[in-house]
């Protein structure tokens, strides 16, 4: 594998401000992570909330600064580079946002947006940058039109497609996505993911992800990596991890996913009690007051991320002692009149698509 | 069913004002005893509406219900005074949000609004109204229920709060409980553990539920009954099997299909086309047909939902659909 992107013990901390009583915390939002990501490939981080995805995603860019640790791009370290050749990398690098709204600045028009970063990189003349501009708009399914309108105007799923716009504009290798689905409707959403894994295929580029939505993972990731409580505790390619987790955690993510597919769920253990908090984790394994299988050296020895062959590292003591369940197949099961609607419904939307491709 | 029905809900539409058409048109169902039916759809379809104005807690103006009939246990809830519906809101009807934060008061400890809801609905004493409010949050499974009695809500997690919630609805036995995206908020695995919460506390009252979520996943754990709204109305109903296994609506179709699967990858997603109409540019007819594959001249009515048989109950003037019976399909050639 060629790592296009690479983190080694990738530290951040948040110190909040020392309250009246009391000392000043500190959280450890990412605890030490290492990853290399391919090039081309669609890499997930999922997590529960406030595990440190949006952190890490941040710190994979440099948008902040680490507490320790290096981030390696084409052979540079990110985190010790000059800022006038990090801004030249930024290029290179693209940011997708969560929420299109808050991240587009309400004054400027869509094409004004768009054009922002290849002004920013001095890329193009003018009239060259207006070219691209009505050509993205069309490529992420807008219109060119569009260009003279402001993103209030446009309905979430929208400012998600200009948002994408802009983002492809510097012409960029990597593309990271803290969430970029996750407010959108399904109806919408399956828009959205289709459009990235285009422009993926055409672009060529590295696609990192971010989410809490394992199907979505599912369709869209090569390989995921779980986070708990900062740390990476499993990394694998898709299809593995879900067939055969080899975390206690990333088992629990499993069994605790809602499966939109009736009848088709054996019952399963859960998980209980909340994640702990973030600034006094537990010694030992973070999981162990929440897990199943957790025994004496759990409670005291932090496990490291080993590898496990065939891509798959995992930080758990018992990974290769224990045999946990993933998700089996479950399709849901249809009667052939039923299925033979969905053929019809795909068809008549091939059709509908192919008619009113542009070209 | 419909004599052991505990709500009939019939014909209800709001509307907006400064909006000709209905923002919520004709929406109905029955709910017995012990069951659950969820409402599922995108945002903006009516769903919160729907569960609001059964509750008479709708924002009017600009909003009025401008016809229908909500019999719960012989009452009519649309019809009936605000003092009344107070006296059922809270005691045989209870309510539970997606933020728990728009039931629970910050000012005031758990243990005392638990206590004082039971207070105003059972009239029963202080002592007792706070042995009730303690046993039911040990009942949600909060752990050291004692110590946090006397907690205000912000010292508790998400997920705890939304249990805490769930204590105060419960603390009266309702009949009926209507829950609007209650877990939306909330990680998966604390997701998971309030929805089997709720299942195991709804079998032991015997209370019937109303749940909203557009997630087709707690929708296939959680369902016995299915109602899919679009742009304000139902477009298909039945059992969660019917819905599930057999869907009918070219909506209902295409949102199955734009779900990714959890399963082996398979290409591209199919997904419905463009956006759901603002609520002043619903085209006359079926609401979906700006964006139906299927949709023809027939479509430009208001297709009734009629029964397909057995109470799956689909809106749609080509269901059931079948290759000939999909006249844009045969124009494209296939
Ligand atoms: N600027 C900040 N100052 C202080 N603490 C922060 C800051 N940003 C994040 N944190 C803390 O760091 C931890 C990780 O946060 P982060 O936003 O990376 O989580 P996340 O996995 O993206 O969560 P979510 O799924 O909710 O977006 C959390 O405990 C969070 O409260
Ligand atoms: N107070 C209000 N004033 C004006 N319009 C409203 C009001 N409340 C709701 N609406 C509109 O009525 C429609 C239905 O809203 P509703 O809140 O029932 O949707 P929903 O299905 O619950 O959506 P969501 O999944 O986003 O919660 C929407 O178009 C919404 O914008
Ligand atoms: S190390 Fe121990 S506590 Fe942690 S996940 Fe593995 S078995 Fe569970
Ligand atoms: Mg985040
Ligand atoms: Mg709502």
């Amino acid at each position: 594998m060629t790592a296009i992107l690479s983190t080694r013990g990738l530290r951040k901390d948040f110190v909040t401000a020392k309250p009246l009583f009391g000392e000043a915390t500190v959280v450890q939002a990412v605890a030490g992570v290492s990853l290399d990501i391919a090039a081309g490939e669609t890499f997930a981080i999922v997590g529960e909330s406030g595990c440190g995805k949006s952190t890490l995603a941040r710190l994979l860019l440099r948008l902040i600064d680490p507490t320790a640790g290096e981030v390696w791009y084409k052979g540079e370290d990110l985190a010790s580079l000059p800022p006038a050749r990090l801004r030249a990398l930024r290029r290179d690098l693209q940011f997708i946002f969560q929420d299109p709204f808050s991240s587009l600045n309400p004054q400027m028009s869509v094409g004004a947006l768009i054009e922002e970063p290849m002004r920013v990189h001095s890329i193009g003349t003018r009239t060259e940058r207006r070219a691209k501009v009505a050509d993205l708009l069309t490529r992420v399914g807008l219109r060119p039109e569009h260009a003279d309108r402001y993103p209030h105007e446009f309905s979430g799923g929208q400012r998600q497609r200009i948002g994408i716009a802009r983002a492809l504009a510097s012409g960029p290798t990597v593309l990271i996505g803290d969430e970029p689905v996750s407010a959108l409707d399904v109806s919408i959403q399956a828009q959205v993911v289709n459009l990235l894994e285009d422009l993926k295929d055409d672009f060529g580029l590295t696609l990192v992800i971010i989410a809490h939505d394992l199907a979505v993972i599912r369709h869209m990731a090569d390989r995921v990596a779980v986070m708990y409580l900062g740390e990476v505790v499993e990394c694998a390619p898709a299809g593995d991890l879900y067939a055969h987790p080899l975390h206690p955690y990333a088992e629990a993510l499993l069994a605790a996913i809602p499966v939109a597919s009736y009848g088709a769920r054996p019952a399963r253990t859960m998980v209980e009690g909340d994640p702990p908090n973030p600034i006094a984790p537990p010694p030992g394994c973070k999981f162990h007051p929440r897990c199943p299988y957790a025994t004496d050296i759990c409670r005291v020895e932090r496990p490291v991320l080993a590898d496990m062959g065939g891509g798959r590292t995992v930080a758990c003591h018992r990974a290769t002692e224990l045999s946990l369940q993933g998700l089996a197949d479950l399709e849901q099961a249809r009667t052939p009149a039923a299925r033979g609607r969905f053929a019809l419904y795909a068809q008549a939307m091939a059709d509908k698509t192919a008619h009113n491709r542009p070209e | 069913m419909t004599a052991t029905a505990l709500l009939e809900l019939e014909g209800l539409t709001i509307a907006l004002k400064g909006v000709d058409q209905p923002i919520v048109d004709n929406v109905g169902f029955t709910l017995a005893r012990g069951e659950t039916l969820c409402i599922v759809g995108e945002s903006g379809c009516g769903k919160s509406l729907t569960s609001l104005a059964l509750m008479g807690l709708l924002q009017t103006p600009p909003l009025t219900v401008t016809r229908g009939m909500a019999r719960f246990a012989g009452e009519d809830l649309l019809a009936m005074p605000a003092a009344r519906l107070r006296q059922i809101r809270g005691g045989r009807m209870a309510m539970i949000f997606q933020e728990p934060m728009t039931s629970l008061n910050p000012g005031l400890r758990i243990g005392e609004q638990i206590a004082e809801s039971v207070r105003r609905h059972k009239g029963v004493g202080q002592a007792e109204a706070r042995a009730r409010a303690l046993e039911m949050l040990r009942r949600v499974r909060i752990p050291a229920p004692e110590k946090r009695l006397d907690e205000y809500p912000h010292q508790l997690s998400g997920g705890m709060r939304q249990r805490a919630m769930i204590a105060m609805a419960l603390a009266n036995d309702p009949e009926l409980l209507i829950a609007d995206e209650p877990t939306t908020a909330l990680d998966v695995t604390i997701q998971a553990q309030i929805l089997k919460l709720m299942k195991s506390l709804q079998q032991e009252t015997g209370a019937a539920m109303v749940l909203i979520t557009h997630d087709l996943g707690v929708v296939a754990e959680m369902a016995d009954k299915v109602a899919v709204m679009y742009g304000g109305r139902i477009i298909e109903t039945g059992t969660a099997e019917q819905v599930f296994t057999d869907p009918q609506h070219p909506y209902t179709i295409g949102l199955m299909s734009s779900m990714p699967s959890l399963g082996a990858r398979s290409g591209r997603l199919v997904t419905v086309p463009g956006t759901v109409p603002q609520p002043t540019a619903m085209p006359p007819g079926c609401r979906f047909s700006t964006r139906c594959p299927f949709a023809t001249g027939a479509c430009a009515t208001v297709p009734p939902l009629t029964d397909l048989g057995a109470g799956h109950r689909v809106a749609c003037a080509h269901a059931p659909l079948t290759a000939t019976e999909a006249p844009a399909m045969r124009s494209t050639g296939t």
